[in-house]
């Protein structure tokens, strides 16, 4: 659980799952809070939001699957996770169907949320 | 209020991104091909300046892409002014 009166982080996902390491590695920092007991939220912006397509099969790519990774993140009690409502629109993007429950946020209800957070990390 | 750094031209999808979540009273400070999102009459500029958010650009970098003479009243600042930035902003996020 996280520890209350903790330091908020988000982290600002904006890229797509397999054209670099970035979207691995904001994940693995987002696990690396949890386990030190750091409340942490994601958000998905933009490209980012590719990264909850369902159905994801890495096999014949030979990489690790971040949608199931993704699908993992409530178990690290990971669960403060938000999306960009209209990059999700423009890639009729089926939230209901991500790997893992989301909020979708407009643009006013993303700025606040990184008004309401003490650290932020963009990847 | 936040701090943001951009370090990819305009044309990017980082600049598209950082702008949507530009809020009035933050900060964008513009670093290496992000200083091109400053140059006066080009649509990237309006936008910015539309957005209410305080606009400075690097120095060093604004200088090597030569373009210190194409940004109107945007403020320049050294690395120290940098920090200077870092400290006044009590949060930071970085778009590349």
């Amino acid at each position: 659980m996280s520890a209350p009166g903790g330091k908020r982080l988000l982290v600002v996902v904006r890229h797509s799952p397999y054209s670099s390491s970035l979207a691995r590695a904001s994940l693995d920092v987002a696990l690396a809070a949890a386990a030190f007991d750091q409340p942490v939220s994601l958000l998905f912006v933009g490209d980012g939001v590719l990264q909850l397509q369902s159905g994801q099969d890495c096999d014949a790519l030979g990489v690790k699957n971040l949608g199931r990774l993704l699908a993992s993140l409530p178990l690290y009690d990971i669960e403060q996770v938000f999306v960009d409502a209209e990059a999700a629109q423009h890639y009729r993007l089926d939230l209901a169907a991500a790997p893992l429950p989301t909020r979708a946020l407009d643009r006013d209800a993303m700025a606040e949320l990184i008004r309401t957070h003490d650290h932020l990390l963009g990847f | 209020m936040t701090l943001h750094t951009l370090n990819a031209s305009p044309a990017s999808a980082a600049f598209a991104d950082c702008l949507r979540l530009l809020a009035a009273g933050d900060a964008l400070l513009l670093l290496g091909d992000g200083v091109y999102a400053a140059l006066e009459g080009t649509e990237p500029r309006r936008a910015l300046d539309a957005s209410g958010a305080l606009l400075y650009l690097l120095q060093p970098d604004a200088a090597a892409a030569g373009v210190l003479g194409r940004i109107g009243s945007a403020a320049v600042v050294d690395m120290d002014g940098f920090v200077e930035l870092s400290e006044r902003f009590v949060r930071q996020l970085a778009w590349y």
